[in-house]
């Protein structure tokens, strides 16, 4: 028993000393900024604008990657350091976001953040098929019943604004929209409260919704809006 | 144990690749290139070697792009870059196997009819490749290949690109250099030369065949590793101007001597005389889903051909008597090369399929050499040509199509159609060739892929068809009945895998 304890005793000093050690290290280094890294502009013109729009403008060509000009800087920010730890697992994360997200800093992050916040954003424009559009509004504006889908108004904003780490949709691409409300629908994009929103639409709804969401222009209503 | 009856063994292997095909998921792929950048497969290639719009980006600013932090990253006063290395060299295997069928036995190149050779043909490995890919410094990629060659069973340098580029900070221009060892090599569209669609490397007629003849085709296709080696220079304007112009020099792989002689033409059946300029154009633009690109190039080549020659000069020195009719470098005869060609390409990257549409015309323009032609012909040996002026034009269009880059297919027609030249090409003396591919491909993983491919012949003129009893390869045979085209008919089941 007395050699037991003391044997304890000993991995326990050991584990100690190793803890204050590592405490102390932690604490003592300091990692200065690398002046070979790139800052934001530099990360736009190298890797952003070959999927985000091809003159850092942060608008996209193709529907698979999302237009990123005058998104809301915090959601860019809170998406950016998901993919970073893989918090996001959708098929398009994993295949391009994941890696190019993987060495950033959280400083790169805050600066890319700002920068597409930043940039001239995409309004609507009039839809081509009206009575589509018309029944995506009333799912936008009021949701559905039975079976319930929460209207989208709710969080992202009469046109579509959206605010902090609630996504701007107005101006988006229908066809990633669309995509990326498959992915809630089928729980392959992380979200509980999205996953929970759509988790009763089809995909005619989404068509609809989609179809309402790409006519969006304008500002949020202030309280002081007539 | 009872031995399991045919049935139940068919059953089984049906059962066992559904079951592959059943679990199979897509995976990361994990060649250089996307270890380098993080990225999937499928940012690049919509079905490899062709390139998204990301993938012809990432190639035109010289393969740098990167997300690995650098192990060794030393800079100077001026925070520039003097060393920038990986702790991970981009290293990877490329291997393709293939299993072809003739619909026909091939004659037996060593031995008379009734002989015949095996009308199947095994190639495991087709082709082995060793590559290092990706960035040298942050402005400087590099693709460097080393190939096993299951057909030549040897192994030598393959594809090289070394590219330094740059480009402003808005991308509305990106500019480099190429050093590269295979002419189209450097392409991005897939549109001409040698990297086009389809790219399986089979021992099928179009891409070798039997006695590794092969069809007919412009010089544009053939100036590869071995024999060439050239510099170029590009701008890629506003994402959709392209131009660039490079020149190419005789780099000979394997002669004897350090420079181009008569053995070393000889080994790689002529050589390029001083430059060889190509100039090439391509205006891309993309919207949406879609990409497409119209585009033209030309080639000039002055061409030291490996025939049996005595100049006249020779003649003088030591006489026609025991000397063997062997064409030298200089001073040797020339034929002049130029190749004009157009080509497209339309590309849809859907969410779930792909579509393409590409393909090119190439207008070949020999300018035979005097001392080559019969009306003209001075040498002690024969004639080559019958013609002063061959021409050659191929046509090749592909169309595919891919489902979740899982399952796919595409169809290819290729017609070349030219000047009949006797001399040149035997019999009638038509360069004429046609032939389609019929192609499946299973791709479980996006680094693994399964092709079944038919390749059928309406026209193989000439010279080019094995079968043909006056052919070079089968002196032999002194009759081999009802030759057809479609002799040259072929299954190919073959493996393509990147890791």
């Amino acid at each position: 028993m007395k050699r037991l304890t003391t044997h304890s005793l000993t991995v326990a000093a050991i584990a100690l000393a190793c803890t204050v050690v590592g405490t102390v290290r932690a604490a003592d280094i300091f990692l200065p900024p690398d002046p070979g890294a790139r800052n934001a502009r530099e990360l736009v013109s190298f890797a952003c604008s070959k999927c985000h729009g091809p003159t850092g403008n942060g608008i996209s060509i193709s529907p698979l990657f999302p237009i990123l000009a005058g998104q809301n800087q915090v959601y860019i920010d809170t998406e950016l350091k998901l993919l970073r730890q893989h918090g996001r697992s959708d098929p398009h994360a994993r295949g391009f976001m994941w890696g190019i997200s993987h060495a950033l800093t959280d400083e790169q992050i805050a600066g890319l953040a700002e920068y597409f916040a930043k940039q001239p954003a995409v309004t609507g424009r009039p839809s081509k098929n009206p009575a589509l559009a018309a029944k995506g509004k009333e799912i936008y504006e009021n949701g559905v019943a039975s079976p319930k889908i929460v209207k989208c108004a709710q969080c992202h904003g009469e046109v579509g604004a959206g605010t902090n780490n609630v996504p701007r949709l107005q101006g988006q691409h229908p066809g990633y929209l669309a995509l990326q409300l498959h992915y809630y629908h089928d729980k392959l994009r992380e979200n509980v409260l999205m996953q929970r929103n759509v988790n009763n639409i089809n995909d005619d709804q989404i068509a609809a919704v989609v179809e309402y969401i790409s006519t969006l222009t304008g500002d949020e209503p202030t309280d002081d809006s007539p | 144990m009872r031995p399991l009856r045919p049935g139940v063994v068919a059953a089984l292997w049906v059962l066992g690749v559904t079951m592959l095909m059943l679990t199979a998921q897509p995976a990361r792929a994990v060649p250089p290139f996307a270890r380098q950048t993080g990225l999937a497969c499928e940012a690049c290639h919509t079905m490899p070697p062709e390139l998204t719009p990301f993938g012809r980006r990432f190639k035109l600013n010289g393969y740098t792009l990167t997300t690995r932090p650098p192990l060794v990253n030393d800079i100077d006063d001026h925070k520039r870059n003097t060393v920038w290395l990986t702790d991970l060299p981009g290293v990877a295997v490329l291997a393709q196997m293939n299993y072809s069928h003739y619909d026909r036995a091939p004659p037996d190149t060593g031995a008379p009819y009734p002989a015949h050779a095996q009308s199947d043909t095994f190639q495991f490995p087709d082709q082995f490749s060793l590559v290092y890919a990706g960035a040298v410094s942050d402005k400087v990629g590099a693709w460097l290949q080393l190939t096993y060659n299951g057909q030549a069973g040897s192994i030598g340098v393959d594809n090289i690109d070394i590219r330094y580029t740059d480009h402003t900070s808005d991308n509305k221009w990106v500019w480099g250099i190429t050093a590269n060892n295979y002419l189209t090599f450097q392409d991005v569209w897939n549109g001409i030369g040698s990297y086009t669609i389809p790219n399986f490397n089979t021992v099928s007629l179009s891409t070798g065949g039997v006695g590794g003849t092969g069809t007919s085709g412009p010089i544009l296709n053939a100036l590869g590793p071995g024999v060439v080696a050239g510099l170029g220079a590009y701008v890629f304007y506003n994402d959709s101007l392209y131009f660039e112009l490079s020149e190419y020099h005789s780099a000979v792989a394997g002669g004897s001597s350090p420079t181009v002689d008569s053995v070393s033409l000889a080994a790689n059946g002529g050589a390029v005389d001083r430059f060889a300029p190509f100039a090439r154009f391509a205006y891309e633009r993309d919207w949406g889903y879609h990409s497409a690109q119209i585009g033209a190039s030309v080639l000039y080549v002055n061409w030291i051909p490996s025939v049996g020659y005595i100049s006249a000069q020779q003649q003088a020195a030591s006489g026609t008597s025991g000397v063997t009719p062997t064409q030298t470098y200089n001073p040797g005869v020339i034929n002049r090369y130029t190749d004009v060609s157009l080509d497209w390409q339309y590309q849809y990257n859907g969410q779930h399929d792909i579509f393409g549409f590409l393909g090119h015309v190439t207008h070949e323009r020999q300018q035979n050499s005097d001392q080559l032609v019969a009306a003209t012909f001075t040498g002690a040996s024969s004639a080559i040509y019958s013609n002063p002026t061959d021409t050659l034009t191929q046509f090749l269009v592909t169309g595919e199509y891919f489902r979740d880059r899982r399952y796919g297919g595409l169809v290819s027609f290729t017609r070349t159609t030219g000047t009949s030249d006797p001399l040149a090409n035997g019999g009638d003396g038509s360069p004429a060739n046609q032939y389609e591919t019929f192609e499946l491909d299973y791709v479980p993983w996006l680094n693994v892929r399964f092709i079944l491919q038919y390749d059928a012949y309406q026209v193989v003129a000439n010279n080019q068809n094995p079968f043909n009893l006056s052919h070079a390869n089968f002196p032999t045979s002194p009759g081999f009945p009802n030759v057809k085209a479609s002799d040259n008919n072929t299954w190919v089941l073959g493996l393509w895998m990147d890791f």
